[in-house]
């Protein structure tokens, strides 16, 4: 029998592993955490999983409650909205609207945001200087102000909001970014790789990325649940996603004349939200616990 | 504390300096035609368009017209609204106020109701109070605040009937404008039905101010714990301990003053959320502030709207800052000597 390890071998897991066992720990963590992989499955997989089309009238069932009503039928679980639209299904291709192109749009800004940051990183003086007092004056305007303005550039309409979006979440990943990696090159390990004659480029890549890596992703998650209620409040203001696109801020202002007569189709796409934004704070939240663990041991 | 300020104040220019700059390169940006926007008329004739273009020194170099666009924003100056032909220094002034009063209510419900609800979460640190505490101020965090306002209303408004759901005040109380801040204005009228209409304000700002308020609140609840357990780890605590005062003691005499400190200098720092918040919540209330009047002027394509509200609000909200930051340098000597105003 083939034995692997002879010797007693001393591992160190890397840093993203090290946090997943201090992550795993907390059991309403990992509940989030579900919750946050079920909604991503949800995302990519809606058009398959869900019963109807999200934009197909049911002329014959206009306003059916949910299910559990007495005047609910089964077949339509979440029951209908004013046009007959199955709200089951609008929730479940608003998971990929909403849900979906948060994660999309988190992802690009991070990336931006980590190259921007890291350069600025490795300037000094004025231009370091002017840039962040700039990032100043743009991170101390309200979030949806700037998204607004942007709006106001571009125009109306999904896209242009996604985009308006990640140009307001880039600056606190460039934040982030250059302030973890300025307290990293204080250190000493990265001295010694300095001392071995490593380019600054190559001591960003090989010795400081894998040791910042996860201040990011707990930065990552908090910018999407802003981006979750950003890409919502534009869509409930008409700024962005259209009305008969199932994107759950605009499902919500869809339904504020029924809110009366029909309430579901107000407390549904709102649940939504509340459900997606609390299981992103859940997972960051957990995250940034099993990092202050690491930190202590 | 001479040099603090100094330091500030040259910040504080600096900073509305930058702010210009980028409400300046926004007037490139913003589809249409420059000078048409600045004037404010979709059929202006070509002699006013020529008169505005030099005015703004549109044929001259990029500095001199960054200049320009200074010194009409120092006259105040900050054009014309394509919607209602007002100047925007009038409209801001007209909705700014509603707006200031609507953020400090709401800052101060959601200071007097979240910092001691953080204490006490402190003081039980790791136990179920705690615990439900701490859930309570996720959910209250994550909640979208459209929903909310729409079911405060529906719970608050139509259902129980408690409080109204829109507006200002009710108009049959005719108030004179003075200050254009509501709540002064009626102080200062001279109306026989003062303080019913001052009632009437105040149950007419209530509910929107409990809507904006709860999420900085839960903010604070965090903001106030995680201080409290600061300062119980601290030696003078253990000093106190060891001194033999009891732990109510501990809690009044030391825990709670040395705390407040750390959470007023984050106050500044939530005021931009809560200007966030408050704009989403004036549509929903129909509260004529200046969120609801920029998401107007959106929807108008008043561009000069908007860049003269984004001037205006910033710089409400770089004031704000700069306050904050003056009154946490007044309370706490420590932080005047360390890290001076530049960072």
């Amino acid at each position: 029998m083939a034995r692997d390890k002879i010797y007693l071998e001393e591992e160190f897991p890397s840093p993203l592993l090290q946090l997943w066992h201090n992550f795993r720990h907390s059991p309403v963590v990992m509940i989030g955490f579900g919750c946050f992989i079920f909604l991503c499955v949800l995302a990519i997989f809606s058009p398959i999983i869900s019963p109807y089309s999200p934009i197909n009238n049911h002329l014959d069932h206009l306003l059916l409650p949910p299910a559990w009503h007495e005047d609910g039928d089964v077949s339509f679980l979440l029951g209908t909205d004013n046009l007959g639209r199955d709200m089951l299904s609008r929730l479940m291709h608003g998971a990929s609207l909403t849900f979906g192109l948060s994660f999309v749009v988190v992802i690009i800004s991070l990336v931006v945001g980590v190259f921007i940051g890291s350069l600025s990183a490795l300037t000094k003086g004025l231009k370091s200087s002017f840039l962040n007092h700039f990032l100043d004056v743009i991170l101390s305007i309200p979030s949806l102000l700037l998204a607004i303005v942007i709006v106001a550039i571009l125009g109306p309409g999904l896209n242009n909001t996604l985009w308006a979006i990640v140009m307001v979440l880039i600056p606190q990943f460039i934040h982030i970014t250059r302030n973890a990696v300025e307290e990293e090159f204080q250190k000493d390990y990265v001295l010694a790789s300095r001392l071995d004659g490593a380019s600054s480029i190559r001591i960003l890549s090989y010795s400081i990325f894998p040791n910042i890596i996860e201040k990011l992703i707990s930065q990552a998650t908090l910018a999407q649940s802003a981006a979750i209620l950003d890409i919502a409040t534009l869509g409930f203001l008409g700024l962005g996603a259209p009305i008969p696109m199932p994107e759950w801020g605009a499902m919500l202002a869809n339904g504020i004349d029924l809110f009366y007569i029909a309430p579901w189709t107000v407390y549904l796409p709102g649940l939504a939200i509340l459900f997606s934004v609390v299981a992103t704070n859940l997972v960051g939240e957990g995250m940034r616990h099993a990092i202050k663990q690491r930190k202590v041991n | 504390m001479l040099i603090f300020t100094l330091r500030r104040l040259s910040l504080f220019v600096f900073t509305l300096l930058l702010l210009t700059l980028l409400s300046f390169s926004l007037s490139f940006l913003f589809p249409g035609d420059q000078v048409t926007n600045i004037s404010g008329q979709l059929n202006a004739s070509p002699e006013h368009l020529e008169m505005v273009a030099a005015q703004y020194g549109k044929h001259e170099s990029i500095f001199i017209q960054y200049w320009r666009y200074l010194t009409h924003l120092f006259q105040g100056d900050f054009g014309i609204s394509m919607a209602s032909q007002l100047p925007i220094s009038e409209e801001v002034l007209n909705h700014l106020p509603a707006t200031i009063e609507l953020s400090s209510v709401a800052l101060l419900i959601a200071m007097l109701v979240g910092i001691p609800i953080g204490f006490i979460a402190a003081i039980h640190h790791r136990k179920v109070t705690d615990n439900i505490i701490l859930s309570f101020a996720m959910i209250g965090y994550s909640i979208p605040i459209f929903w909310l306002g729409l079911l405060a209303i529906l719970i608050f408004s139509i259902q129980l009937g408690w409080l109204p759901s829109a507006g200002q005040i009710s108009l049959v109380y005719e108030i004179e404008q003075r200050t254009g801040f509501q709540f002064f204005d009626i102080l200062l009228s001279d109306s026989p039905y003062k303080w019913q209409a001052f009632q009437n304000a105040s149950a007419h700002i209530l509910l929107p101010a409990c809507v904006v308020a709860l999420a900085p609140a839960t903010i604070f609840i965090r903001l106030a714990r995680t201080a409290m357990l600061n300062v119980l780890e601290t030696h003078y605590i253990k000093a106190a301990m060891a001194k033999g005062l009891n732990y109510r003691q501990i809690i009044f005499r030391h825990g709670i003053r040395n705390s407040l400190v750390g959470v007023i200098r984050d106050v500044g720092l939530q005021f931009a959320n809560l200007v966030t918040l408050a704009m989403v919540t004036e549509v929903i209330f129909s509260w004529p502030g200046i969120g609801s009047w920029l998401i107007e002027s959106i929807y108008q394509r008043d561009y000069t709207a908007i860049q003269g509200g984004l001037l205006a609000l910033s710089s409400f909200i770089f004031i704000v800052h700069i306050l904050t930051d003056f009154i946490y340098a007044s309370l706490n000597p420590l932080a005047r000597e360390v890290h001076h105003g530049s960072r």
